[in-house]
Order: C-alpha cells, then sequence, then structure tokens
C-alpha cells in the first residue's frame, strides 16, 4: 500500500533547539498507527509537522501533495486533529452549533450540514451533549466533542495528539472502537499517545524518543520488543506486559492482546 | 484535620433556566493522613465537590466543616487566606498558570499575600522544591524550559509552600508518562507517609487510583455511591461495572479468572503478586 504521509530528510528546529536531524517518515493509507514516546520525545512537533503549522527542511509529503507555502492550507483541509487541551478550540455556544462550525465555513448547505451533525452524534453518542454549552461539559465531554469536529469534516486523515487524556477508560475504548470501524473504512488514524493501553489498537506502532524514531512495525511486532519499551521509559500495556511475564514461566508461548484469551491460554 | 460535608447540595446557575444541580444531599468524611479517590464518570460532580472544599464555591445547601471553618451559604468564610493554607488545591494542567520567569518567583507568588519575612520565604520555597525531590539548583531556571514532569513538581511545589494539611490533585496524571507517573506515586506516598498530609485524588485513572489509595469515594450523577477502603470498592468489579467505571486491570484479570473458569483467586495489589496467584492456580 502506498504512502499517505512521507518525510524525507527533514530537518526541523525550534527556539534554538533541534528536534528533527535527518528525520525520515513514512505511514501508509490506510493505517491505524500508534506513536508513542515519553514527554519531549517529538511526537506533537511531528503532528505540527504534518499539518504545516511548523515550516521545516527537507521533503514532507502528504496525500501525494510537497508541503509548501502554496499547498499547506489545502493539506490542512484533508487532516482532521484532535488536540490535547480541546478548551482552547471552542468557539460556539452550543455543541450542535460547534460541529456545525466548519461546515458552515465551507459552504455546506442546511440539510448536509444537520445530517453531517446528526450522523457524528450517534456515532460517537454525544447526542444528549447537542444543546449544552461546550466550555460547560466536563473534559472527557470536551475531548469527545473535539473529536467529533474534527471528524464531522469526513477527513482523509485523523490526528489525535493525546486526545484521550480524559476521557473514562471504558469510554476510551468505545471510542477507539469507533475508530477502528472508520479506518476499516479507510480513514487513515495516527493517534499519539503515551498511554500504552492505547496501543493495543491499531495495526502498527511508532516508538519515537529524543526527536528519532527508535522503532517502527505491526502492532504485534512491536509489543514483543520488550526492552525497546523498558530502554525508552516506556509502559507496556497491561496484558501485554502480564502474558510476558507468563511465557517466561512457561504458561503461556507469546504474547496476548487480549484478557479473554490470556485466560484461555493459561487455563486450557 | 477534620474535612466533612453535612447535606451539601450544589446547584450552578440556581433560579435560572440554566440550572443545574451538581451535587445532591452529600454526606462524606474524607480520611486524614491517607490517601482519599474520588472516583466516578464525567461529569459526576467530582470537581464540584472538591472546589466547595476550599470556598471556591460555596454550598447552596448544607455545610462543609474543614477543620473549625464552616463553609455554607449562611456563615461565610471570614479568613479565606487561612482556609487555603490548610487546602491546596493542585488543578489540571497546573503548569499551564505559570507566568514567572523563575522557578523561584513562580513559588514565591502565592506566599505575597500572607506576610512572610524574607528568610522564611526563603526557606519554605527551598523545603518545598525538596518535598518534591528538587534541589536549589531549580530556583533561578526558567519554569517553561523545564520537562513536562519537572513542571508538574513545580506546580505542586507552589502549593506545598503553603504547607497545607490538605493536598487535592485533581486528574494529576493528565499529560504525564510513564517515568513521571511512577515519580508521582512516589511523591504523593512520601507526603502522606513523611509529612503526614491528607490526600484527596480525583482521577478517571482507575489503576493509577488503584495503586494510591487507601479509601475510595464512588460518585455518580452528583450523588455518594460508595465509600470504604480500595478492597471494598475498587475489589468490586461488579458495582463499578454498573457504575460505568472501568476495572482495575489487577482485579478485572482474576475476575475474568473467576467468570470464565470459576477459580477465585485472592484479591491482589499489583502485577507481581497477581502473577504468583496464577502460577499457583494454573500449574
Amino acid at each position: 500500500m502506498e504512502n499517505i504521509i512521507e518525510f524525507k530528510n527533514v530537518n526541523f528546529s525550534y527556539k534554538d533547539k533541534q528536534i528533527f536531524k535527518d528525520f525520515n517518515l513514512n505511514i501508509k493509507r490506510g493505517s491505524f498507527t500508534s506513536i508513542i514516546g515519553p514527554n519531549g520525545s517529538g511526537k506533537s512537533t511531528l503532528m505540527k509537522l504534518i499539518v504545516g503549522l511548523y515550516k521545516a527542511e527537507g521533503e514532507i509529503i502528504i496525500d501525494n501533495v510537497l508541503m509548501s507555502q502554496e499547498t499547506y492550507k489545502e493539506i490542512r483541509g484533508r487532516i482532521g486533529i484532535v488536540f490535547e487541551n480541546p478548551d482552547n478550540q471552542f468557539v460556539a455556544e452550543t455543541v450542535m452549533d460547534e460541529l456545525a462550525f466548519a461546515l458552515e465555513n465551507m459552504n455546506y448547505d442546511k440539510k448536509e450540514i444537520k445530517e453531517r451533525v446528526k450522523e457524528i452524534g450517534k456515532l460517537l453518542d454525544i447526542e444528549s451533549l447537542m444543546e449544552k454549552e461546550p466550555h460547560s461539559l466536563s473534559g472527557g465531554q470536551k475531548e469527545l466533542v473535539s473529536l467529533a469536529s474534527a471528524l464531522v469534516l469526513k477527513p482523509k486523515i485523523l490526528i489525535l495528539d493525546e486526545a484521550m487524556d480524559m476521557i473514562d477508560n471504558n469510554r476510551r475504548a468505545d471510542v477507539l472502537n469507533v475508530l477502528t470501524n472508520l479506518n476499516n473504512l479507510g480513514l487513515t488514524v495516527i493517534n499519539i499517545t503515551h498511554n500504552s493501553e492505547e496501543l493495543l489498537f491499531g495495526d502498527s506502532i511508532i516508538v519515537m524518543n529524543g526527536g528519532e524514531i527508535k522503532d517502527q512495525g505491526p502492532t504485534k511486532e512491536l509489543l514483543r520488543k520488550e526492552k525497546l519499551f523498558k530502554n525508552n521509559g516506556l509502559e507496556l500495556p497491561f496484558v501485554v506486559d502480564l502474558s510476558y511475564k507468563l511465557k517466561y514461566y512457561g504458561l503461556v508461548d507469546d504474547i496476548v492482546l487480549n484478557m479473554d484469551e490470556l485466560v484461555n491460554k493459561v487455563w486450557k | 484535620m477534620e474535612i466533612k460535608y453535612n447535606n451539601v447540595t450544589y446547584v450552578y446557575n440556581d433560579k435560572t433556566p440554566l440550572k443545574k444541580v451538581a451535587l445532591k444531599n452529600i454526606n462524606l468524611t474524607f480520611k486524614e493522613g491517607k490517601v482519599n479517590a474520588l472516583i466516578g464518570t464525567s461529569g459526576s460532580g467530582k470537581t464540584t465537590l472538591i472546589e466547595l472544599m476550599n470556598s471556591l464555591l460555596v454550598p447552596t445547601k448544607g455545610e462543609v466543616i474543614v477543620d473549625k471553618d464552616v463553609i455554607s451559604a449562611k456563615s461565610r468564610i471570614k479568613n479565606i487566606n487561612a482556609l487555603r493554607r490548610k487546602v491546596g488545591i493542585v488543578f489540571q494542567f497546573p503548569e499551564e498558570q505559570f507566568f514567572n520567569l523563575t522557578v523561584k518567583k513562580e513559588i514565591e507568588f502565592g506566599l505575597i499575600s500572607f506576610n512572610y519575612r524574607i528568610s522564611e520565604k526563603e526557606k519554605r520555597i527551598s523545603d518545598a522544591l525538596k518535598m518534591v525531590g528538587l534541589d536549589d539548583s531549580y530556583l533561578e531556571r526558567d519554569p517553561f524550559k523545564l520537562s513536562n514532569g519537572e513542571k508538574r513538581k513545580v506546580a505542586i511545589a507552589s502549593i506545598l509552600v503553603f504547607n497545607p494539611k490538605i493536598i487535592v490533585f485533581d486528574e494529576p496524571t493528565i499529560g504525564l508518562d510513564y517515568d513521571s507517573k511512577k515519580n508521582l506515586i512516589k511523591l504523593i506516598r512520601l507526603l502522606k507517609n513523611r509529612y503526614n498530609k491528607t490526600i484527596i485524588i480525583i482521577s478517571h485513572d482507575i489503576d493509577f487510583v488503584h495503586s494510591i489509595s487507601d479509601y475510595v469515594v464512588l460518585l455518580d450523577n452528583g450523588q455518594v455511591i460508595l465509600t470504604g477502603d480500595k478492597y471494598d470498592t475498587l475489589g468490586n468489579p461488579d458495582v463499578l461495572k454498573r457504575f460505568n467505571l472501568p476495572v482495575p486491570k489487577v482485579i478485572e484479570f482474576s475476575y475474568k479468572v473467576l467468570k470464565n473458569k470459576g477459580i477465585k483467586m485472592g484479591y491482589r495489589d499489583d502485577l507481581n503478586d497477581l502473577l504468583k496467584d496464577i502460577y499457583r492456580y494454573a500449574k
């Protein structure tokens, strides 16, 4: 499958500090990639480069378009972004208006706006919040509205930048399942996170540290590399950590990504 | 130092069309010298409940008692600074409120209204930094150039500088990576064990709550549903699931073993304990 995001020999400095040096990156079209790394590893800077918020040396190609002064707006129109602090993004007085806002700016007709807002409300189970004022919502609810605002524009690429920190664990799994379904329909998803449990969703993982990609590969393959996680100050998801240790005791023969499956493997 | 809620109700925008009942008839006593955790889904009233504790909000009905101070609609607090010296609240993303150019000035800022002597101020600042595991070399550093974990520590130090007896953390793990979270756990244990602080934590990170708490309060829709030690609360997956809350992973595994295989393992605190149990029961 072709790449939807490509970085070729990218150099980037911020306030005299070099963040990326000869940085290369490939993300496949239609993939669901988790990017994990400790605080300060360059994850969020990477996201800002993808959407053209910062200018870097080297080539950044998004959806077959080379990033430049002329193209960054076009590129940004194809990407939905959900930031870590949703408070900074809200402009409207109700959630419904918030979701309609961007669509209105893009001159969609009223009927389509109404349909899309309704559809996204149902998808993320936030219909009960539609009449509420975004700033009055709890942290987790704000994050869901922020995600809905990105998805309502039907982007080709969705990037979440530590966007689910405040969502309850149960709800987070529901949201990640919704994103998995959208990914199956063709949406490329990039989830930037420091929560290792979120790595169990998606098909590939990139581990970053100190502005470098330490490793990249299919989810299960990367999760087998316990030392990679340890050396980069990262935690493995609970079920992976447990199965890794049970493997040492000879109770399972490989890591397992699902708790029910692990129980059934230990007690055959 | 007692923290007690007597029949507390709180209504936002009362007597307006935007009226919203956030807390209903809360009766609750937090445990002194322990780590108390408040859990509940988004919008259950957790943050409102702690904002009543140092009079950022005043109950619509009922009273909150902190030490000898009574916070109620009828009796306004006379010396609010004294109350806020007793209860320090570390809000979500506290480092986003930084605006001074050195760590020292950032921590000192909160002391301005308290009229301490210069020598006492300096000692307090230095002690507060020490409590969070940072030394005096940080005093002249630019807080904006610190790592996220260090920023969070400075923000906590700026609360500890008052030497509050009660420290409230609102979603302290948000934005922290694995190492910073481990350090935070150590710091909270230190504050409880060495400095005998009463800690109150709001967190939706149930595994973090499980690793650190002694006493747990479950809130749902503005009401207290359950209180008790963590074995009776977090060790009870059926109750947590009923209120749409996640179950700590260690507990969830034992629960699945019981449900799927009919094997009852004991309550286990962490993965290493669980591992020994699994080995014993599976071998």
